[in-house]
């Protein structure tokens, strides 16, 4: 469809770092494309902030897309837009808010999307389950949601969303769907012929044009209101001026006992692990091993994750030698980043039913030679110092 | 200047850590750092620093330990750290010992032993900063440790290849193509070996592997305590550069010394010991897993034909049947030369 | 208003300072003792010519014990210098040199060493760039760091060596700079031509010089610090203007601790510019270093032909001293600006001073002519006939009459 007056739109991919760097980079490369094809000009790029990129870490990828050089000209040269007509999220957890590298603190998941704008969300989840995570605006968008492949990835259990990615590349039609979503919010961006060139282009085969075609019948769209969504308060950075840093480019040292209280690095993950504190013989591996400092040991001498701290990277499942005892789970089933034990402190049955919904089992058989091993390691005084 | 004697040292007080157990709790190297998942090389900076304790100070150079560490103007590390060049954890490590050694002689500052850290990646250290650490490494009258965390890559320039990137590896800089199948076909070199044979005056000398914390610990603390210039080349997985998930990490680690790849092994005192699997491989009480094992489980070698896996294979072999020293000493010996065992 | 120039004659006999001796040294020699009364901690060497003179002399002090301080051969400049800016942050007063392609293979840790805002002070012997190779004076090598941070001073004798390089820690080290600082000495004419300097006694430098001491920025396990973080956009404006404000607060540092200096010795009582035979010049030649030799013998034969001419010595590059500049130097016809470097491709293809010049006079009201006289490269000497020849072209100048404002002297057709 023509458009006649000068416009540009802006659409950013939010994406885990390096496991879907070639999936967000098809998405934007894809929406400039297939506007080309409808007349229009563009340009994508990465963040340069997130760069180099991390596991797991939220990254974001740009497109702009403009009906005329001119207009094109005010989104070139810079980091990032101000704003965004579409936000693409392809994991949905990240729908809890990110931190990635250019950013001070965690920031909710659709801050950048304009009135009127959509936020995009790969996910198997309904509209409504996510908008328990994503912040309210004060102001109306819509939120639109990409079903789930039906062949979820290797890494991607519970059935969430594709994780086509580095060494995995599921090539499962996400980046094409996602496109096709922008399509459906914002036909004026691009259309949904042109994406679907795009995919006989690119692959030759017509049995993705008709599942892209499918999916985007599938893809669900929801008004949201002013106001509905989370109501979780985001943090507030503000930079300090020149006359405020110190001379000599030196900032202050963490302190003893603390943890950096600028950067919550929860936001990396996608699953959490989840303790059983029943069997957990206090070998101290996972302690040991993680590479985040994000256990603390317990008054019981078992340990406990941090998880304002945990990234999610699952090395501690891995060397638990206890079967069960620590087990992946999705994050959207969790409301905050508290500390669990004092919830199996204070009711261990309740937190042992929170494991079996998660289809965890429970051991019991383990527990009693659990509870004979000796604490390696006792809490340290409140007073920040102490070795054990 | 050149001393003719070392003068005695003062000797930081750091215990052996025995097992498990024995590895202190607190961390000097607290969370909130923008590392991968499964960054083992940010587990070998959290051993290090907790190894060292308090009365240290850490000089890191440029690399993933720098730059994902502190972005932005921001810093994991509770003991003071500094930055320094890509190749200059040597004369970082050099200058940072001599300054504070020749304050305290002079008065100027109070006489306490003060652990002085500078780390390195493969790429600042075994290439570009290989002859700063060489010369660091003669003079036995200071007392510092560098060690270099090999991830085998430069990799937070987002993964290229180094001297110590292992034979065949994909990197952006050798991806595998339809011309060409291998473009990096240099095999790793041995920089532990080629420091610890050529510099007579190092006080300690060792190899370690971020799977192996307590060994490795350990060792941060022999250096330490040598009363010179240390070295320690520590071998930690890298899931964006070695392309597998981050969870298996650990396993990494295992699997390099299991296959023989790496070998564990220090000198002290002016002798060499090989040191845990890798002793036990040498005395044929553990048999080496095939290299398969390891390299397919990493999609930097997903590109791997047969002959590369047996070409791999034979040189990893020959490290164990050919070399003076399994895993240390490159060269046989011409038969009949004595040696000094 | 000129000041003449303090010349020592057998009629009228400085007094000495009690306790001073008075040797007959290299350039490199004098800043050797002037790091020995300053009790420099730790000095790194790297071998190249021909700035190497001062760490010979250095070596010979600490083996003969009369410098007490760790000294580091480097297997290259790069650590060289690396040294010694890890040395200067754990707090130890580090001296460090180099001439040449030596001082380009530690750029890498000169611009660090300004943007950590270390006060190390190097000597650069100044020498040609290769390639070719050539032992010669340019100041090609110090200069191409001149946009980074760094404090630069020229000097001219043996006696402007040590009294610069003391003064030099002091500025550097003022917690109100603490920016490097780099002495500049002409290879050959000051690193090894032989001068007599009076090196005052030991308590007159304690006097003048404070301990070096960094406070809340020194590295030590006491100081809970980490040093230079990784930063984006976001954070480098700020970390950059602090370096300009640090070099702002520079020409006043300097100007007081030459007044001190001067009262203590009664020498070095002009900080910026050396003015010879100016006052009633129509004309000044305007240079930095030992062309200030043959330029005043210069002067003094155009003088003899009746011709009123002066010269200007340039004593620090950085700061660039741009208001005394314009206002002891504006009143003349022209100026003849001697430059022993190159800026190739630099507009009208001038020299680095002649560019900073103009640049300087932009805004003045008043702007002499301005010639560039680019002379003496890879150290070859500027004659008397060199003299006659810039001044014909600088009158040229004066009167209109000039094709193009920039001039090789000396060189063969």
């Amino acid at each position: 469809m023509a458009v006649t007056t000068a416009a540009s739109w802006s659409v950013e991919v939010v994406y885990r770092g390096i496991f879907q760097k070639r999936l967000a980079n098809r998405i934007s490369r894809g929406v400039v494309l297939g506007a080309r094809k409808d007349g229009k000009v563009g340009t994508a790029f990465a963040r340069y902030g997130d760069s180099p990129e991390r596991n797991g870490i939220p990254s974001k990828n740009f497109a702009v897309v403009a009906t005329d050089e001119v207009e094109l000209e005010a989104s070139l040269a810079k980091y990032e837009p101000e704003n965004v007509d579409v936000s693409i999220v392809v994991d949905d957890t990240m729908c809890k808010g990110i931190e990635s590298w250019a950013w001070y603190g965690i920031q909710p998941i659709n801050k950048l999307v304009v009135p009127g704008g959509a936020l995009v969300v790969t996910s198997d989840k309904e509209p409504d389950a996510l908008l328990e995570h994503i912040k309210v605006k004060p102001y109306p968008y819509t939120l639109v949601v990409v079903p789930s492949p039906v062949h979820a990835g290797v890494f991607a259990p519970e059935g969430s969303a594709s994780f086509a990615g580095l060494w995995v590349d599921n090539d499962d039609n996400t980046d094409f769907n996602c496109v096709a979503a922008v399509a459906k919010f914002a036909p004026q961006i691009l259309t949904l012929e042109s994406v679907l060139d795009i995919v006989r282009e690119r692959t030759n085969e017509s049995a993705r044009v008709a599942a892209v075609q499918a999916t985007y019948e599938q893809i669900k769209m929801r008004a949201v209101l002013p106001g509905e969504g989370s109501t979780v308060e985001y943090e507030e950075y503000t930079k300090p001026g020149w006359t405020q840093m110190r001379e000599g480019i030196i900032v202050e040292a963490m302190k003893v006992g603390t943890r950096n209280p600028i950067y919550k690095k929860w936001s990396t993950r996608t699953r959490r692990p989840l303790v059983n504190f029943d069997t957990c013989i206090k070998c101290t591996q996972c302690w040991l091993q993680c590479p985040d400092e994000c256990f603390e040991v317990t008054p019981e001498g078992t340990y406990e994750v941090v998880y304002e701290a945990c990234i999610g990277c699952s090395v501690c499942a891995e060397v638990c030698p206890v079967p069960d005892c620590i087990t992946m789970v999705n994050e959207l089933s969790f409301e905050n980043n508290d500390n669990l034990y004092p919830q199996y402190a204070s009711d261990p049955d309740a937190y042992r039913e929170l494991l079996t919904r998660h289809g965890i089992p429970l051991h019991p058989e383990l527990i009693e030679k659990a509870k004979k091993t000796q604490p390696v390691h006792h809490q340290p005084a409140a007073v920040a110092g102490g070795e054990d | 200047m050149a001393i003719a004697t070392p003068e005695p040292q003062q000797l930081v007080d750091l215990s052996s850590i025995k097992t498990v157990k024995q590895v202190p709790y607190t961390e000097y190297f607290v969370s909130g750092h923008r590392t991968c998942q499964g960054c083992e090389s940010a587990l070998v900076m959290r051993y290090i620093a907790k190894a060292a304790g308090p009365r240290t100070v850490v000089l890191g150079s440029t690399g993933c330990m720098y730059v994902a560490n502190t972005s932005y103007y921001t810093t994991p590390w509770v003991v003071p750290w500094m930055h320094t060049q890509l190749g200059s954890a040597g004369s970082a490590a050099l200058g940072a010992a001599a300054g504070l050694k020749v304050l305290m002689r002079k008065g100027k500052l109070a006489d306490e032993p003060i652990n002085v850290i500078a780390f390195c990646g493969d790429g600042g250290g075994a290439d570009m900063g290989l002859s700063a650490i060489s010369a660091a490494l003669t003079h036995a009258e200071y007392r510092f440790l560098i060690v270099l965390y090999d991830n085998e890559s430069y990799a937070n320039t987002d993964i290229q290849l180094s001297g110590s990137t292992p034979y065949g590896a994909v990197t952006t800089f050798s991806p595998s193509g339809k011309k060409r199948r291998l473009m990096h076909k240099r095999w790793k070199k041995n920089t532990p070996g080629a420091l610890v044979a050529g510099h007579p005056d190092a006080a300690y000398i060792a190899t370690a592997d971020a799977a192996y914390g307590v060994d490795f610990m350990n060792k941060v603390r022999k250096g330490l305590a040598s009363g010179g210039p240390s070295f320690i080349h520590v071998l930690d997985p890298c899931p964006k550069g070695w392309h597998y998930d981050p969870q298996y990490s650990h396993e990494m680690g295992k699997l390099a010394v299991e296959t023989g790849v790496w070998s564990l092994w220090e000198m002290e005192n002016h002798e060499v010991r090989l040191n845990g699997t890798t002793k036990q491989i040498a005395a044929g009480r553990f048999s080496r897993k095939p290299v398969r094992e390891y390299l397919s489980k990493q999609g930097r070698f997903a590109h791997f034909a047969e002959e590369d896996y047996e070409y791999f294979q034979k040189r990893v072999d020959e490290q164990w049947s050919s070399w003076l020293i399994p895993g240390v000493v490159s060269f046989r010996l011409e038969a009949g030369t004595p040696l000094n065992l | 208003m000129a000041i003449a120039v303090r010349r020592e004659t057998a009629a009228a006999p400085l007094k000495p300072l009690e306790g001073e001796e008075e040797l007959l040294l290299t350039g490199s020699e004098a800043i050797a003792h002037a790091l020995r009364l300053a009790d420099v901690d730790i000095v790194a060497a790297y071998p190249i010519r021909p700035y190497d003179a001062v760490m010979q002399a250095v070596a010979a002090m600490i083996a003969n014990g009369q410098m007490d301080c760790e000294y580091i051969v480097a297997e290259g400049e790069h650590s060289q210098f690396e040294i010694v800016k890890h040395a200067s942050a754990v707090g130890a007063r580090s001296f460090v040199g180099s001439s040449g392609v030596g001082w380009f293979y530690a750029f890498e840790a000169i611009a660090v060493t300004a943007g950590l805002r270390l006060p190390v002070v190097a000597n650069v012997g100044n020498r040609a760039l290769d390639d070719p190779g050539a032992f010669g004076v340019e100041h090609n090598d110090a200069l191409a760091v001149r946009d980074l941070g760094w404090l630069m001073t020229w000097v001219e004798t043996g006696q402007e060596a040590f009294d610069s390089a003391v003064i030099a820690y002091k500025v550097a080290e003022d917690p109100r700079v603490s920016l490097p600082c780099a002495v500049s000495t002409d290879g050959a004419f000051l690193t090894h031509s032989q001068h007599l300097v009076k090196i005052p006694p030991k308590r007159i430098v304690d006097q003048f010089l404070p301990a070096y001491n960094l406070g809340d920025r020194l590295f030590h396990p006491d100081n809970p610090i980490t040093i230079a973080p990784q930063v984006d956009q976001d954070w480098l404006t700020e970390i950059r203007k602090q370096n300009d404000a640090a070099m702002r607060r520079a020409p006043e540092v300097i100007r007081e601790a030459y007044r001190e200096y001067h009262q203590l010795t009664g020498r070095q009582k002009e900080p910026f510019i050396e003015e010879y035979m100016t006052d009633d010049a129509d004309y000044v030649f305007v240079g930095q270093g030992t062309i200030a030799m043959p330029g005043r013998v210069i002067v003094r034969r155009l003088r003899e032909q009746g011709h009123k001419v002066g010269f200007a010595r340039l004593k620090w590059f950085r700061p660039f001293p741009a208001d005394e500049v314009v206002q002891r130097l504006s009143r003349f016809k022209g100026l003849g600006i001697i430059d022993r470097n190159y800026s190739f491709g630099s507009p009208n293809y001038g020299g680095v001073l002649f560019t900073e010049f103009r640049a300087a006079f932009y805004d003045s009201p008043r702007r002499p002519i301005m010639v560039d006289f680019i002379a003496g490269l890879g150290g070859r000497e500027v004659t008397a006939e060199n003299g006659l020849e810039m001044f014909q072209i600088l009158q040229a100048g004066a009167a209109g009459d000039l094709d193009s404002n920039v001039h090789w002297i000396g060189v063969r057709e």
